[in-house]
């Protein structure tokens, strides 16, 4: 070691670095296997030796991720591909996160159980074995600077210039997206089933490190490119896990779980085209979603309707459910989009409330008899669809899928369509106008766009999605009721919601609305500390989220470049023919 | 009771009420652009200031001639900071990023701060009960309580005292200069992050006032409250004309006045018999606002075209 620049912050050699990285991995996989604790009062049994249950499966997981990474630095031949961009932070995360999960499992048996009494030797085993990979990574050598804060830096950065990839024959790509997405609807499966609050703490501590390393490995980089080249297989075999996810459930309530979601999810990735892409604050769009649910439970033929006689076939209602919301779309954008942006975020709120306000009222006592006030429009009947009743469970292929099931499978009809309007709408004319509006309004007017009319399709068009997606969870909620379709509230969806959903996500993309729906939904799910709070914390995210990373989790690139006025957006990106941006770009700007 | 002048004084007695709290939307808008959301949370915890002042502070059976002005000061000070550190913290870092930012951020605030009061004041999940004014004076036939009184003295004041500010002092005067332009007013030696601030001040400061007069007229305050009258106070604004001081209280007066008469008269329309009462109040304050950015977007004395980009 004699460069002094290039140093671990913890002084090892480099040689023993490496060791413990891997002994440290493997130590931590096998300490899975012993007892932890004594009692099994601690939720999923860490009593029995040699079968690791629960938490401890996710602290075997992440001590093998960490010994992959540690052998792929090692540069064992075949492995080597796990790091093209050939850093330390892939190393370091997985590290991490193998600490992190087995950490939290011991903290929370001491907490729990009311001290370290309840550890077995098993427990201090594994705590000492994820330590180690920490000590070595920490020790791994990177370039010192003066402050603490960009030496610590250095250990979680990701190189610019990542190395091409030697391309690969088409059967490949589409075997590796094809793994990819059992990975993916594995992992997802995993955190919808996870049965205790623990579990599911421990699930996210390894998907957030794992999901970060693969990201700063470059291996998220690499996956994008396939994808690029392979656009519609990846969507076809997304939609093909969605439609499977029902198939792997034993249990209806974590089917309920998915269509939620995926309504949640629908409901998003529309206010995404108005926020994302038009650049609109819809500060009342859950309201939308309430009209096309009232709307779907007034022709339900359900017999609390003030329409009680009128009973629509599911294509009518959707019809006109999403026809409602678009009337009211356009009767609040056209007197609004012809001003400032901010004056529809207000406008938005205020139409938010005069829907909450109309709903509530309308009972024939203090307004016109119409949605029965406070009480909501319940009994609203099941869907028939195709002669197949949505209510009752049905066998198909040897699986049975329940009421919420044949809702979710429904509902992955419906996102399909979303995703495809979505899409299509953002990579035709009117969509490059959105985001030339979004950019710069007077420079857009400026080359003959028409901002009023470009602006009320955007809102228009999310309203009448929106409203689309109320019809159908009217019929799988049963019941509509006022309290969900209200700015901020406890139940989701209410607007707030829906906006840190997007924004959390990643604002003018599809898929990050859609895991941002999930988070929300998930976390006070799961969590059921989180419940009381998740008004608090959505508040805070948004705050911190606009601060310092607003491009949320997934970043659309152009947005990326927008929020952090590099510069870059000045230089016209190089791409080749086949869409693909040239190396060139990314290592000269 | 019922009579058209008792309910034009409700209706001016809410008007000054709502324009005490549009002149802080109204100031920091003309100044840097930014529809703060979150105003009508300062007004709240406002309220909650000066509720802890009474509560906490002052030993039971303190004569409110002496208990007002210091929950003046109480709020005024709670208001104050949160706006102030709202400005330093969530909207400075902000400013030259795309507009959508400092919105988003300004609902984050919002939610935060209703949310921070809800779970961490004790007992705030719930009203909270405000020792309220409740002597009343016959003036012909109209009644008015003392807490009114307290509001227009309170409303007149401020807006004199503001309306002084501006022309008058060397700092109000820079203050019309930032609003014009920020950038020329910066190069003449304007220091206008320091303008910004006591834009966020004053806004802040009124809003307390307000808030107080609120608690001693409806003698209950909720961590809810400021959502629905910073939404009013917001459409009051607007309505006035937003960036011009005088056009906010105008707009406010206004707005309380056409929201008391709606809600008083309107039944007795032919066919809108079930639309009048309380519970539609609100709904017409909005229609309202749709209807003046439909016909006179620029406000009652507003000069300037509202869709300035």
């Amino acid at each position: 070691m004699t460069d002094t620049t290039t140093r671990g912050l913890i002084p090892l050699p480099l040689p023993a670095a490496r060791a413990l990285l891997l002994a440290g991995g493997i130590a931590t996989a096998a300490s899975a296997f012993l007892a932890w604790t004594w009692t099994s009062e601690f939720p999923g049994d860490l009593t029995i030796s040699g079968y690791p249950g629960g938490l401890q499966w996710l602290t075997f997981i992440a001590g093998i991720l960490s010994t992959l990474f540690a052998l792929a630095a090692y540069g064992i031949r075949g492995l080597s591909g796990l790091i093209p961009a050939r850093n330390n932070a892939p190393l370091v995360l997985t590290a991490l996160g193998a600490f992190g999960v087995t950490w939290y499992t011991i903290v929370s048996i001491a907490a729990e159980l009311g001290g370290l009494a309840n550890l077995e030797p098993g427990g201090w085993v594994a705590a000492i074995a994820s330590l180690l990979p920490v000590i070595g990574a920490f020790a791994l050598p990177e370039p010192r600077t003066a402050s603490a804060k960009e030496n610590l830096k250095a250990y979680l950065a990701k190189p610019d210039g990542i190395p091409p990839a030697q391309p690969l024959s088409p059967w490949l790509e589409r075997a590796i997206i094809t793994i990819a997405t059992i990975v993916g609807l594995a992992v997802f499966t995993y955190g919808i089933d996870t049965e205790y609050g623990e579990l599911f703490v421990g699930f996210l501590i390894v998907v957030v490190f794992g999901v970060w390393a693969l990201h700063t490995a470059g291996l998220n980089d690499r996956f994008s490119r396939i994808v690029a080249r392979n656009r519609s297989f990846t969507l076809a075999m997304g939609f093909a896990a969605a439609i499977a996810f029902p198939f792997t459930q034993s249990n209806d309530h974590y089917a309920n779980i998915g269509v939620n979601i995926l309504i949640f999810g629908t409901v998003a990735l529309g206010l995404n085209i108005v926020v994302g892409l038009a650049g609109l604050l819809d500060l009342g769009y859950v309201a939308f979603l309430g009209v096309g649910a009232y709307t779907a439970a007034l022709v339900s033929g359900s017999e609390f309707s003030r329409f009680s006689g009128v009973h629509f076939p599911f294509w009518a209602a959707a019809i006109t459910g999403a026809a409602a919301s678009l009337v009211f779309g356009v009767l609040i954008g056209a007197p609004t989009l012809r001003l400032r942006g901010d004056y529809l975020a207000i406008v938005t709120l205020g139409f938010g409330e005069i829907f909450r306000i109309s709903v509530n009222n309308m009972d024939g006592q203090s307004g016109p008899d119409l949605t029965n006030g406070p009480n909501g429009i319940p009994a609203i009947p099941d869907l028939n669809l195709l002669g197949f009743n949505l209510g009752q469970a049905h066998d198909v292929a040897g699986f049975t899928l329940g009421r919420f099931a044949n809702y979710y499978l429904l509902m992955v009809l419906i996102m399909a369509i979303v995703v495809l309007v979505y899409t299509r709408a953002a990579d035709s004319r009117i969509g490059r106008s959105w985001i030339a509006i979004r950019e710069d309004e007077t420079a857009a007017t400026a080359m003959g766009i028409n901002g009023f009319r470009v602006k009320l399709v955007a809102f228009a068009l999310g309203a009448t999605l929106a409203g689309l997606a109320g019809t159908v969870s009217a019929h799988v909620t049963y019941s509509v009721v006022p309290t969900p379709y209200q700015f901020a509230g406890s139940t989701p969806p209410n607007s707030a919601f829906l906006l840190a959903a997007v924004v959390l996500g990643g604002m003018g993309t599809v898929a990050g609305p859609i895991l941002g729906a999930a988070l929300l939904y998930l976390l006070p799910e799961k969590l059921v500390f989180l419940q009381d709070k998740s008004l608090l914390a959505f508040g805070i995210a948004l705050i911190l989220l606009m601060r310092f990373r607003p491009e949320g989790i997934i970043a659309n690139r152009r947005n990326q470049l927008e929020f952090h006025e590099t510069g870059q957006l000045d230089i016209p990106e190089q791409t080749t023919l086949s869409g693909e941006p040239a190396a060139v770009t990314k290592a000269g700007a | 009771m019922n009579t058209l002048p008792q309910q034009l004084a409700n209706g001016l007695l809410l008007g000054s009420m709502y324009g005490l709290i549009a002149i802080g939307y109204t100031m920091v808008y003309g100044i840097v652009q930014l529809i703060n959301f979150a105003h009508g949370e300062i007004f709240m915890t406002g309220a909650f200031g000066a509720f802890t002042v009474y509560f906490y502070l002052l030993p039971d059976g303190t004569s409110m001639a002496i208990a007002v002005p210091l929950m003046l000061i109480g709020g005024g000070i709670v208001a104050i900071l949160i706006a102030v550190g709202a400005e330093r913290f969530a909207y400075r870092p902000l400013r030259g990023a795309p507009r959508l930012a400092p919105l988003i951020t300004a609902i984050g605030l919002s939610l935060a701060l209703q949310e921070v009061v809800r779970n961490f004041y004790p007992h705030a999940d719930r009203a909270v009960a405000f020792p309220g004014l409740d002597g009343t004076h016959d003036i012909g036939s109209v009644t008015i309580k003392d807490a009114d009184i307290f509001l227009v003295v309170a409303a007149i004041v401020c807006m004199s005292a503001l309306a002084f500010f501006v022309r008058k002092s060397r700092t109000g005067r820079a203050m019309q200069a930032t609003a014009q332009d920020p950038d020329t007013a910066q190069l003449m030696g304007i220091d206008t992050n320091r303008i910004i601030v006591i834009a966020f001040a004053i806004g802040g400061f009124f809003a307390a006032v307000a808030a107080v007069a609120y608690g001693l007229k409806y003698g209950s305050i909720d961590y809810r409250m400021g959502f629905l009258m910073g939404l009013k106070a917001f459409t009051a604004a607007v309505l006035g004309g937003i960036g011009n001081i005088y056009g906010a209280m105008l707009g406010g007066l206004v707005l309380g006045v056409a929201e008391t008469l709606a809600s008083a008269y309107i039944d007795d329309i032919p066919g809108m018999h079930l639309f009048g009462g309380g519970s539609w109040k609100d709904v017409w304050a909005f229609c309202l606002l749709i209807i003046v950015l439909l016909v006179r977007p620029q406000g009652l004395l507003g000069e300037r075209v509202a869709d300035r980009a």
